[in-house]
């Protein structure tokens, strides 16, 4: 059995300032201890990256803060709302209007269009109509991809799909954007469009980014490291 | 905040849970054939044969369609849990399969009860305009429960698995 830990800088805690409070937890999968008593915190508006190997846990790390996976033990603070109590339904309308989050596996909806796809958040989230549309409008031209947006998304690219990920993780504002391997897997040109996005645009400003990364060109974007790494049992 | 889902939004959930015409087909011709056969029967029996009837429709139709939304459940398991990763309630989805799937459960058995009745009338039940209405909005509104109960139960029980 393999045990992480994890390795940080010290940062000093105040109330109000963290987006994301890990307080003590624990992650096991059956037999398998993911992580042991994980204790810190993202201050908000900060781009961290978490970095390590691969299989050491980095996406239970992004699922546990999106709500998607609950911790074994211990509590996950979320802008000020511990997500590790809530009920499903109330966890679904929080990351709806708190959360975007690029996933590694593409989770777009084949059958609808990039448009569709991308303000489902937004039906989610109660956004009605006219302010559904604009807020929609605006990503899409913002991430560059207005003019796809009536195309199927099972018609378009690995790099375009990460695109329509990416503008509809923006597109309710959310406080905090997860993103893991952003970069992976896309070619030169669509990583640096992503880089791009990531790098002081607007629609990441201000932001709390937690991102998850192989890519030297992410970590250097970043302002705080996290590395994961195998504890030697 | 609203709990249901809007129109517009039951219609891109319908869509991305594969909710097909073949599945509106299916629901609404099995609830004309249950709702036209016992539409006929009511007509010519007494009223303890009435009931029965109608018991009788709502349970094959709850079954029918219980399991008819089960089976969109099921086959939809990864597209649920990407819908949920970006907010999506179990709430959200199961009023979007059911509103998908009512109409056409409402609209079937009522066109089955119209058949059935008129079936009923040539077969030599009774004619009298009463007992046409009583018996046509009985089966509608037995089968149109027993499609809403189906559809419920059905997201039920693959929820609470």
């Amino acid at each position: 059995m393999e045990q992480l830990r994890i390795i940080q800088r010290n940062e000093t805690p105040a109330e109000g300032r963290f987006a994301v409070e890990v307080k003590h937890v624990s992650k096991s999968y059956g037999e398998t201890e993911i992580y042991s008593d994980l204790h810190f915190q993202l201050l908000k508006g900060t781009f961290v990256a978490l970095v390590g190997p691969i299989g050491s846990g980095k996406t239970t790390m992004l699922n546990m803060f999106a709500g998607l996976d609950r911790p074994t033990s211990g509590t996950i603070v979320v802008m000020g709302h511990d997500i590790t109590k809530m009920p499903d339904d109330v966890l679904g309308e929080f990351r709806a209007s708190t959360v975007g989050f690029v996933p590694q596996v593409q989770t777009l909806i084949p059958e609808l269009t990039v448009r569709e796809n991308v303000e489902l958040p937004l039906h989610f989230a109660k956004v009605e109509g006219e302010n559904r549309q604009r807020k929609t409008d605006y990503v899409l031209e913002k991430v560059g991809i207005r003019g796809e947006s009536k195309r199927i998304v099972s018609t378009l690219s690995v790099g375009e799909k990460q695109m329509v990920s990416f503008a509809r993780a923006m597109v309710n504002d959310p406080p905090i954007l997860l993103l893991d391997e952003p970069t992976e897997a896309l070619d030169p040109l669509m990583a640096e469009v992503i880089l791009g996005l990531l790098r002081g645009d607007n629609l990441t400003q201000g932001k709390t980014v937690f991102v998850t990364t192989h890519d030297r060109r992410v970590t250097e974007l970043a302002r705080r490291t996290l590395r994961v790494k195998k504890k030697i049992p | 905040m609203s709990r249901g889902v809007s129109l517009h939004e039951g219609q891109l959930l319908a869509r991305s849970l594969k909710v097909s015409k073949s599945t509106h087909l299916v629901v609404a011709s099995v609830a004309a054939a249950v709702a036209a056969n016992a539409t006929a029967a009511i007509l010519m029996t007494g009223t303890v044969g009435q009931i029965v009837l109608l018991a009788l429709i709502f349970v094959t139709l709850a079954a029918g369609t219980s399991a008819i939304s089960s089976d969109i459940y099921v086959r939809s398991s990864q597209t649920i849990a990407n819908l949920r990763s970006i907010g999506a309630s179990s709430r959200s989805l199961s009023s979007a399969i059911f509103l998908s799937v009512i109409g056409y459960g409402i609209a079937g058995s009522a066109l089955g009860a119209g058949l059935g009745a008129a079936l009923g009338v040539v077969l030599g039940g009774q004619g009298g305009i009463v007992s046409l209405s009583i018996a046509v909005l009985g089966v509608i509104l037995a089968s149109s429960a027993a499609a809403a109960a189906g559809v419920y139960a059905g997201g039920r029980r693959v929820w609470s698995n």
